[in-house]
């Protein structure tokens, strides 16, 4: 257990270390959820009342749309360097090389989030500081990575790579879609104070069936 | 042509005799409802088959043996062409009865992301050249996707339905009749033993397809070309 923790703690750092020094990704994915945002704008005509109600809605969309851009680029370094067989065989178990990129694309879209609420706060002028919606977020955020993380291992070792994952990641995120957008409705009072426990109990539990699962299958992803 | 396409073509041809001339016209809705006992015998299947596919791909991951491959391929296949034929039935039903082809029920709406799940697993197999490869992402695939339809329809629950319920509803519980329930049970035998038998022979074809592949892969690399 000691190993494997430290063998994650060594993958994300040198995931996180790797971007830091050229910071590739972040600034595509910040420079894109940006432009989103101002895409929604002429897009739905955004007036003060109804942009209210869809707020939770374009802040998820926005951070789906822009993770993406970091998914796509998770494993193409081992790929394309062929290192994933040195990976293989350095740590105590393969488990540990799923969940180090989980924690990395997982901090990657709670580092999106960071800057997009004020983002979305200045240009709309509507405060969405709120620690429940941020870590309804964060939950949401969970997930997502959960199954992107699996989905681009498989994406990446294919022909049509970055085309091929949104088309089979979206469909798998209904639930958490679902649960992030109606939840987080509540939680900033643009729907009416509806019981949103079913929905968080829903992502948790989405998130525990699908992190565990993937966990169970990542070795036959990676290994030959 | 084996004996279970021919039972299965007889079955079915029996379900539809029975369905149009020996099951009674349903009071308010009137003929159209009569579209219902095929519709929920094709949302049966595609979900026996997608689960089928999902048993599949687990039997492949342990045993390693292409022919599991093949059938967790052949049952998308099989499962998607009738998750279409639910959807499109359905609509047919709703364009009189709700008065719109479409509406975003989350009955409606989980089903379809469901199919869409296993048009991406067929894109999957497309884009992986190795057999051994693509035999491990379409199991993996064909798992997780499984596990996320159960959960779909967990949180289309929490949402409020116009959709009929069949069996144990409440208010929104069809009232059907011994006769219309005895061809319901027909209908969803002779879609069972339909689905069998497509999912036998698609996957004989696959196998033999990927026979005649290894072939002429054999007799391109043994021809000479001259000089």
């Amino acid at each position: 257990m000691k190993a494997w923790l430290h063998s994650v703690r060594v993958l994300v750092w040198k995931d996180l270390l790797q971007e830091w020094r050229s910071r590739d990704i972040l600034t595509s994915m910040l420079a894109f959820a940006v432009l989103s945002l101002f895409i929604f704008n002429y897009a739905l005509e955004l007036s003060p009342i109804n942009r209210s109600e869809i707020a939770p809605g374009i802040v998820w969309v926005v951070m789906v749309f822009a993770g993406t851009l970091g998914l796509n680029r998770s494993f193409t370094a081992e790929q394309d360097q062929g290192c994933f067989e040195g990976l293989i065989m350095a740590v105590p178990d393969l488990s540990a090389i799923y969940f180090a990129k989980l924690l990395t694309n997982l901090l990657m879209m709670v580092f999106l989030a960071v800057l997009v609420i004020p983002i979305y706060s200045i240009l709309y002028n509507q405060s969405l500081f709120n620690w429940a919606f941020f870590g309804v977020l964060a939950l949401g955020a969970w997930g997502y990575s959960a199954a992107g993380t699996l989905i681009s291992s498989m994406t990446v070792q294919t022909r049509m790579r970055d085309l091929l994952l949104p088309v089979l990641l979206f469909p798998l995120l209904l639930p958490v879609n679902m649960a992030v957008v109606k939840s987080c409705g509540v939680l900033l009072g643009s729907v009416a104070g509806q019981d949103i426990n079913g929905w968080l109990n829903l992502l948790l539990v989405y998130d525990a069936v699908v992190t565990m699962l993937s966990i169970m299958v990542f070795e036959y992803v990676i290994q030959e | 042509m084996s004996y279970l396409s021919i039972l299965a073509f007889a079955l079915v041809l029996f379900a539809f005799v029975r369905v149009l001339f020996f099951t009674p016209v349903e009071q308010t809705m009137g003929l159209v409802q009569k579209v219902f006992y095929f519709h929920m015998s094709a949302a049966w299947v595609g979900m026996l088959a997608f689960l089928a596919a999902a048993a599949f791909g687990i039997l492949y991951l342990s045993r390693k043996d292409l022919k599991w491959d093949t059938l967790t391929a052949a049952s998308v296949e099989v499962g998607l062409l009738f998750t279409i034929i639910c959807i499109l039935s359905g609509m047919i039903w709703a364009r009189p009865i709700w008065n719109t082809w479409w509406t975003w029920d989350p009955r409606l709406t989980t089903v379809t992301i469901m199919a869409f799940t296993y048009i991406a697993f067929i894109l999957l197999r497309r884009g992986v050249d190795n057999p051994a490869r693509r035999a491990r992402f379409s199991a993996v695939y064909a798992i997780i996707g499984f596990i996320s339809v159960p959960l779909t329809f967990f949180s289309a629950r929490l949402l409020r339905t116009i959709h009929p319920v069949v069996f144990g509803g409440g208010e929104t519980e069809m009232n059907l009749n011994a006769q219309m329930v005895a061809t319901l049970f027909i209908s969803l035998a002779a879609f069972t033993v339909l689905y069998i038998a497509l999912l036998l022979q698609r996957a004989r074809l696959m196998a033999q397809q990927e026979e005649l592949n290894q072939q002429m892969a054999a007799v391109d690399s043994d021809y000479d070309w001259g000089e």
